[in-house]
């Protein structure tokens, strides 16, 4: 296996490294010399505690420009996905039993919702059209008058495809449907403005934007109706909605993460794009390569292609020392191809061979070019192995 | 405890895999199953294996055992092919126990091709 050193990591949806300045502020309150103690002390040094949460989440709050007060802090974007979506049906069970949900959201919506169906809630799974959008008068069509609760994710996790939650988002409002966004792939990396749009809950988390992982947090909008079942139980923190210490190194760092993504934001995009776009015309032209998703309409740090008469498995070893995520979930066992290229409508052999590549801020040029050329020599030796290659 | 899926000679054998290709006018056999796709060619003069070759669409370990029954039976008695055995191939790959039928399509290609070659008679299980 590749030394770490040797790695070429390209898998930013998946994790980010925790930026230099993140790192320094969540440290300064890890040791004796920090502010340690537990927030819900009511001493001088916890209330210092309160005082670090508080800028944290003033720091968060501007970046999707809402109130501080109107976050909840979790351990990432499933527990914030399982508290809006499985406290939000509870909450609101009186006024019906109808979710509406897409095939391609990611497993922490979808096993979210399956488990509301074993306690008798009906789900609507939507499909997306090939390119991986949701078609608005489709969504609409599925709404009944029973429908509580509506999903949908904001960017894809596995193929970057932006779903346009300001509209679905205004269909739900005048149904008084609860809109629950899941953001984990967003948060940070495009412009939100919760104050503008009609979201009523959104699910986000710290690694994916520079930030460390086990923090994350969940919107909750000030407006009649919109609240959650808590689910846990054990003290009075955070309004009882998600009790237990915070944090507050986690919560530290990921204010500090969200400043600087709002500082850089823009850079970003420019420079993921190019990136991305510098992968895609290095490699379009390979026989066989499909892009799954739909590169006018994505955030660009994900690149998703597929390859005819490749195996998924061996193209991921062949691409060795790329870190990159495989489209199919296989391990050995069960091989079975990502459930979101499924939906998209790409076959198994297709699903199969899946790679994503996603980049982030520490990606160069070279790197990209380093990239698309071991793409194509792995490509091209997999192919020369391939029966009914002419040696 | 190692997190690496592949054996370094897996690995070894999935990166050089120098019997990858085809050879005219050999002996061939195709076999696909399990998700698995396995082409061999065997060059057989005098009962003698002179050359093995195989194409093959499939994970690493699949590939990886491919070429190591080439690299394995070139130059051996074409009945030799009847001693073939996929457990010995899976132990010395370390192939996790849930690959077993992948691997099981090359045994059976290893077989077709010793009728192919050899007119070797193997007696039905």
């Amino acid at each position: 296996m590749a030394e770490q050193q040797d790695l070429l990591y390209l898998d930013y949806a998946a994790s980010t490294p925790v930026d230099a300045r993140v790192a320094q502020a969540m440290s300064a309150l890890m040791t004796s010399a920090g502010s340690y103690a537990n927030p819900s002390s009511t001493h001088a040094a916890g209330r210092q505690s309160v005082g670090h949460i508080a800028r944290a989440a003033d720091q968060l709050a501007g970046l999707l420009n809402t109130r501080a007060e109107r976050l909840i802090w979790t351990s990432g974007a499933t527990e914030s996905d399982n508290l809006a979506i499985l406290g939000g049906a509870h909450y609101r069970r009186d006024r019906g039993r109808h979710l509406v949900s897409m095939r391609t959201e990611h497993k922490a919506v979808t096993d979210s919702f399956s488990e509301l169906e074993r306690q008798a809630f009906d789900v609507t799974w939507l499909d997306p059209e090939a390119n991986g959008v949701l078609d608005i008068a489709r969504f609409e069509a599925a709404l009944r008058d029973d429908t509580q609760l509506v999903s949908i994710m904001h960017v894809n996790n596995e193929t970057g495809v932006i779903q346009d939650i300001e509209k679905i988002g205004a269909i739900c409002r005048e149904r008084e449907i609860l809109f629950h966004v899941d953001a984990a792939q967003s948060v940070g990396k495009l412009l939100i403005d919760l104050d503008a749009l009609p979201v009523d809950l959104m699910s986000m988390t710290a690694h994916k934007v520079y930030g460390p992982k086990g923090i994350g947090a969940l919107y909750i909008a000030d407006r009649p109706g919109v609240h959650v079942d808590p689910l846990l139980f054990g003290g009075g923190q955070q309004h009882r909605l998600r009790p237990g210490t915070l944090p507050s190194q986690q919560i530290v760092g990921f204010g500090a993460a969200a400043d600087i993504a709002r500082s850089r934001m823009h850079e970003d995009l420019e420079r993921l794009a190019a990136l991305r776009d510098r992968f895609w015309s290095g490699v379009h032209d390979l026989p066989g390569i499909l892009l799954n998703g739909d590169i006018d309409n994505s955030f660009p740090g994900i690149l998703n292609v597929s390859i005819e008469d490749i195996e998924g498995e061996s193209l991921l070893l062949a691409l060795e020392p790329l870190c990159v995520a495989t489209g199919s979930a296989c391990n050995s066992a069960s091989q079975e191809p990502s459930y979101v290229l499924r939906a998209l409508g790409r076959s198994d052999a297709l699903a199969q061979s899946a790679v994503r590549f996603s980049f982030g801020r520490p990606t160069s040029l070279m790197d990209v070019d380093f990239a698309v050329e071991h793409y194509r020599n792995a490509v091209d030796k997999l192919r020369r192995i391939a029966p009914g290659h002419a040696a | 405890m190692s997190t690496d899926p592949y054996s370094k000679r897996v690995r070894d054998l999935f990166d050089v895999p120098a019997h990858a290709g085809s050879l005219d006018g050999a002996s061939t056999v195709e076999v696909s199953d399990q998700g698995v796709r396995v082409r061999l060619y065997a060059a057989v003069v005098d009962a003698e294996i002179r050359a093995l070759r195989f194409q093959a669409w499939g994970c690493p370990h699949t590939i990886a055992a491919a070429e190591a029954f080439c690299a394995g039976y070139e130059g051996r008695p074409v009945v030799d092919l009847l001693d073939f055995s996929v457990s010995d191939l899976m132990q010395s790959l370390s192939v996790p126990v849930e690959k077993t039928g992948r691997i099981l399509v090359i045994e059976d290609a290893v077989r077709s091709l010793g009728s192919e070659a050899g007119a070797i008679s193997i007696p039905d299980d």
